[in-house]
């Protein structure tokens, strides 16, 4: 039932070829009817004065039940956690440094989200700096207003203290305006290989097979 | 399948770098001129495999081919998957370039030991049953021992060894399946249009 090989080596060798074109393009095909494949990122935003973290396989799946550790930057543990059904986890600001955390997906995958301490340190000057803040907004203004009477003292805490409450407005609706966008850039970071990874992929191979054989000819003629 | 990098401990990576050094040696030193082409299109259709994703079974997994490439290429195998897992590692963030020599070892290991277990079916003159059954075993094993691999390589970073296997195992059930009629398709579909690719080494 098998055909029997053809022993003319040029045809041969023509029709090996082309069966070689036909292999490739049937692979092409191929591609876009599901272009998703599996690592896994992890990607953390701060709200107020905790983390999120959402975890996800590159097909979208999210992963589920998945421990998370975070250290601090001198790989310090910190806390430890697991992600709940919707692949995401949330945890309170453990302390003010740059943080790394990272998601440990079962069968060795493994991905890292590093926080920078900027990030963190905003979130943090809203809940514990504040009374300082207003404390040292009073010396200072005391301090500078020296001359001044006292019920300028008072009029100008007054004012530092709308600012303050100003600016924890504003964190505030900006945390909430921002989620949609923290939310699609999590989406966003979730990279899949497009047309132009596969090409490029594919045109190395080629490039690959044709620096062999251009040296195995080489060979061949010497 | 692709283990991260991270995951591993580094006498893990050193040594599946070593092995899968001594692999690709064997393979490029059975490489014939008119093998090329034939390993470049296994290179490139294993490295777009991984693109398409298998949507059953608990976790996320997607199509390997080892077997299909090991099967019609032996040794050769591990310099094609060891090109196909660069360009994935390169292009797709997928494992990473310091788990590469891991990686190559355990996917293109299992794939060479198929084509010795199953390379007789290729012979010109086996019955298209035998044919059948060997080619869908291939596709079928391989993808099972690279699950086993990939428990042990976690195992001797230190992880439980039993439940690590058994988590990539179940979760690639589905793709064995697929695998093996995927294999057994190419096979017979090779086997009636271009004879010669198969008999591989045994023709000159």
């Amino acid at each position: 039932m098998f055909r029997k090989n053809p022993h003319h080596a040029v045809t041969l060798e023509l029709k090996h070829n082309i069966f070689c074109l036909i292999f490739a393009m049937l692979w092409l095909l191929l591609i876009p009817v599901s272009v998703s494949a599996h690592n896994v990122t992890v990607f953390a935003w701060v709200d107020g004065d905790t983390i999120h973290t959402q975890s996800k396989f590159s097909g979208g799946k999210r992963v589920k039940n998945a421990p998370i550790v975070v250290y601090d930057v001198k790989d310090v543990l910190l806390l430890e956690g697991k992600t709940d059904e919707n692949g995401m986890f949330s945890f309170k600001i453990p302390k003010k440094t740059a943080l790394k955390i990272v998601l440990k997906a079962s069968m060795g995958h493994l991905a890292v989200w590093k926080l920078q301490a900027e990030e963190l340190g905003e979130a943090e000057s809203k809940t514990a700096a504040q009374p300082t803040g207003m404390k040292t907004s009073l010396v200072t203004d005391s301090d500078s207003a020296g001359i001044q009477k006292n019920v300028d003292v008072s009029e100008s805490t007054k004012m530092s203290l709308g600012r303050r409450e100003i600016e924890e407005i504003i964190n505030a609706s900006l945390d909430k305006k921002l989620r949609p966008i923290t939310e699609m850039l999590a989406d966003a970071m979730n990279h899949e290989p497009g047309f132009t990874e596969i090409m490029g992929g594919i045109g190395y191979i080629l490039g690959i097979v044709g620096i062999a054989l251009y040296f195995a000819n080489r060979k061949r003629n010497r | 399948m692709h283990i991260s990098e991270g995951v591993l401990s580094p006498a893990v990576l050193i040594g599946g770098a070593a092995f899968a050094a001594a692999g690709v040696a064997v393979g490029m030193k059975n490489l014939e001129q008119k093998d090329i082409p034939t390993v470049g299109i296994l290179s490139a259709a294993f490295f777009v495999a991984s693109l398409i994703h298998v949507p059953a079974g608990p976790v996320s997994a997607h199509l390997i081919l080892n077997g299909l490439v090991g099967l019609i290429l032996g040794w050769k195998a591990f310099p094609a998957i060891l090109i196909g897992l660069s360009l994935q590692a390169l292009l797709f963030q997928f494992g990473g370039m310091t788990t590469l020599g891991v990686n190559t070892l355990n996917m293109a290991l299992p794939a060479v030991i198929c084509h010795h277990m199953f390379k007789n079916s290729l012979k010109t003159g086996m019955g298209k049953h035998a044919v059948t059954v060997c080619a869908f075993a291939t596709g079928f094993f391989s993808v099972l021992l690279s699950g086993i691999m990939v428990g042990l390589s976690l195992y001797l970073t230190g992880e439980a060894f039993l439940p690590a296997a058994k988590l990539v195992v179940a979760a690639h059930l589905p793709v064995m399946f697929i695998e093996g009629i995927l294999t057994t398709t190419c096979i017979l579909f090779l086997k009636k249009v271009r004879p010669e690719i198969l008999e591989g080494d045994h023709v000159s």
